[in-house]
């Protein structure tokens, strides 16, 4: 096993004294901490996503394992790291849409997108669409995330989608819309570009989306 | 009694003391005055010897005859399986469940009907050795169609020997079956004396609804009370058909019936082990046939186990009970709504907890694997909660704080696979992750998850002498039958 491997492996089984003392000792070998992150921690991150697809990972440990990456990039990585090397994906943009005061799913999705590799701007909730276009303009993102739980304000998403259409950004950033009363077909209604139906789901969805997005 | 093995649920009292008392002066009338057929010479010799009335075959019972030898009945032991891991105990607040019993077909995955076989019977065997929800093996799970019936016993005997380490139920078709199966159990458990010491094996006598006992069935209680086995006397009254129509007077009747069944094994052998077994349940009044899917299977239980309190003895009733022919929405809500009367009524055996369809005729296997959940979320729901500072921790509430997530807190992963029960059927995917995965019905599933546990499972390893000297007797036996 390869140093890399034992820290990813490590990473996947939520042990954070393995991971911190394997990353101390790569870079006491000369390994690069950016090759650290990708090989390493992105790696263990990946194999987490086999167990997520599989179902033999629960939440709160992709959350722990999440949160115990952060802890070793901020404690030795960073200074030897530039920004987009510690999110490859880029920034995301998330808001709970107008109208809905509902949180506690999308601060889920946000916490699951972090440990993927995501930079995350939280908007919050009950959030006006023109506050949402102006974020957009502003970060830049690649990922714009909208979350409704209601049936009542789920029309507020399609409302947002064309506020970022008629103020001419729609093309620069993908959409991506979750909530429980929400479906595939009703994201191609509203011309999103994905939807995602859980947390484990939302990282595949968002990775394949900016991928796509880098192809266009 | 070993700690926590099967003990520490909930359970519920139902009926007042006045009632019971009102309940048991009602069954002591019956016993007193209109007696109990045993249609046994053998049975009726013994009680004369023992200064009861015998008029015929009927036998009458002094309240102070019933009393003493509910006296010498133990309230609680222990069941012994050859893996010792796997004993368990039976009476005061343990639960002990157990699989079906009886079925004479199996209803398939696709709900065609066929006779039992051998080979189903083996395969019960194998499932309920893999089961995290069966503590102990039954006895004709299903009626194996195949092998003689005259020499049945000794096949089915043979698979719980073998193919299942642990605790199991054994032969009351007759006397002459239930000695065959104290060899059996002798040579497993070593010399006779052995399994007198504590018991290894249990028969269920039931009584003939209403206020009589077949020879068979008072032969077979005769022998296993002669070796100290455990007899789980029970009464199935069909109201309104062997019984009353009105449900008090059904649960006196099967009072007096099972109170008689009891008091023979003491007779036979004081301090006998013995289980307050009730399965009375309403006929439909449209078929005629039992209805062991009826809301009034409830009450009763909830009565047989208060009863059985009363006079400090183990309970029994049934488990995942159903009417319906497929394990479909009519099976799984009859089963779960029976076994949840039984666990929170305070039953401490309950037969037919894996597996029943159709009123008791058909065992069907994806049925067992879905009853294995619902057991397993029953006794999940039964446990009572440990309040303590350590278990409300302010402290966390506090951390987290108005509009928090309690997601990230270090604890929730902790707990995160323990503290909540994890379904293994009963899945809780989105629609469109379930619509995507082919929209699995339960029973589907669940018959995938039969043909997985099949596969995985492999007799249990058994001493060859042993395994080889029970061969021999089922042999020598077979052809002394025939």
């Amino acid at each position: 096993m390869t140093i890399y491997q034992t820290i990813a492996q490590a990473l996947a089984e939520g042990d954070q004294v393995k991971v911190e003392q394997s990353v101390t000792q790569a870079l006491a070998d000369g390994c690069q901490a950016k090759a650290i992150l990708d090989e390493g921690l992105m790696g263990g991150m990946e194999i987490i996503g086999g167990l997520m697809e599989r179902e033999e990972i629960l939440i709160p440990e992709v959350i722990g394992a999440a949160e115990i990456m952060a802890d070793v990039i901020e404690k030795k990585l960073k200074s030897n790291l530039m920004d987009e090397d510690m999110n490859p994906y880029g920034k995301a943009v998330f808001a709970t849409v107008r109208g809905d005061i509902h949180d506690i799913g999308k601060n889920l999705v946000i916490m699951m997108l972090e440990s993927a590799g995501f930079e995350l701007i939280d908007l919050g909730v009950d959030v006006a669409e023109d506050r949402i276009v102006d974020a957009v303009k502003e970060h830049k993102p690649k990922l714009l995330c909208l979350s409704a739980l209601l049936t009542t304000t789920m029309p507020m998403i399609e409302t947002t989608i064309q506020a970022t259409a008629e103020s001419g950004i729609r093309d620069r950033v993908k959409i991506l819309i979750g909530g429980a009363p929400l479906d595939e077909a009703f994201a191609r209604e509203v011309g999103a570009d994905g939807y995602a139906l859980d947390a484990s789901h939302a990282i595949k969805v968002a990775k394949d989306l900016v991928m796509a997005s880098e192809a266009d | 009694m070993a700690e926590n093995r099967n003990r520490n649920f909930y359970r519920l009292p139902y009926i007042s003391n006045t009632d019971i008392r009102q309940i048991h002066d009602a069954s002591m009338d019956l016993l007193e005055n209109m007696g109990v057929a045993f249609h046994s010479a053998d049975a009726c010799e013994l009680f004369k010897r023992n200064g009861f009335k015998v008029e015929g075959q009927t036998v009458f019972f002094k309240e102070a005859a019933v009393s003493a030898a509910l006296e010498n009945a133990p309230s609680h032991f222990a069941l012994r399986a050859r893996n010792a891991d796997h004993s368990v105990d039976i009476g005061q607040d343990a639960l002990t469940v157990a699989p079906g019993y009886g079925a004479p077909y199996l209803i398939t995955g696709d709900g065609e009907r066929r006779k039992g076989t051998l080979d189903d019977y083996q395969n019960f065997c194998k499932l309920i050795q893999g089961s995290a929800s069966i503590d102990i093996n039954g006895y004709l799970m299903i009626e194996p169609t195949d092998v003689p019936a005259r020499t049945a016993h000794l096949d089915m005997m043979l698979a719980n020997i073998v193919l299942c380490d642990k605790p199991f139920m054994s032969s009351a078709a007759s006397g002459a079956c239930a000695e065959d199966c104290i060899k059996m159990l002798t040579i497993l458990f070593g010399e006779l004396g052995e399994i007198g010491k504590s018991p290894v094996s249990m028969a269920l006598i039931n009584a003939r609804s209403p206020m009589q006992y077949a020879k068979e069935m008072a032969e077979a209680l005769m022998v296993y009370a002669k070796y100290r086995q455990v007899c789980l006397v029970s009464s199935l009254i069909m109201a309104a058909s062997s019984g009353p129509v009105n449900l008090p007077g059904v649960i006196a009747l099967q009072n007096a019936e099972v109170l008689a069944g009891i008091t023979l094994a003491q007779t036979v052998n004081p301090g006998t082990p013995v289980i307050y077994g009730g399965a009375s349940a309403p006929i439909d009044m449209r078929t005629g046939g039992v209805a062991i899917g009826a809301p009034e299977v409830s009450q009763i239980i909830a009565a047989t186990a208060q009863l059985a309190r009363y006079y400090r003895l183990p309970s029994r009733s049934g488990g995942c009970l159903t009417d319906a022919n497929f394990p479909d929405a009519q099976a799984g809500a009859e089963s779960a709504i029976s076994l949840h009367s039984a666990v929170m009524a305070g039953i401490n055996f309950i037969l037919h907890a894996c597996g029943i369809l159709g009123s008791y005729l058909a065992m069907s296997y994806e049925k067992f694997v879905i009853d294995e959940e619902i057991i397993k979320i029953v006794k999940k729901s039964a446990r009572p909660l440990d309040i303590t500072p350590e278990t409300i921790d302010l402290q966390t509430i506090k951390d987290v704080g108005i509009g928090g997530h309690y997601i990230t807190q270090p604890k929730t992963r902790q707990n995160c696979w323990t503290e909540f029960y994890m379904p293994t059927l009963m899945r809780r995917r989105s629609y469109t992750k379930w619509y995507g995965m082919g929209k699995n019905r339960i029973d589907e599933t669940a018959r995938k998850e039969v043909r997985r546990r099949l596969k995985e499972v492999d007799s249990m390893p058994i001493d060859t002498a042993i395994a080889s000297e029970l061969r021999q007797y089922v042999n020598q036996a077979k052809a002394n039958h025939t």
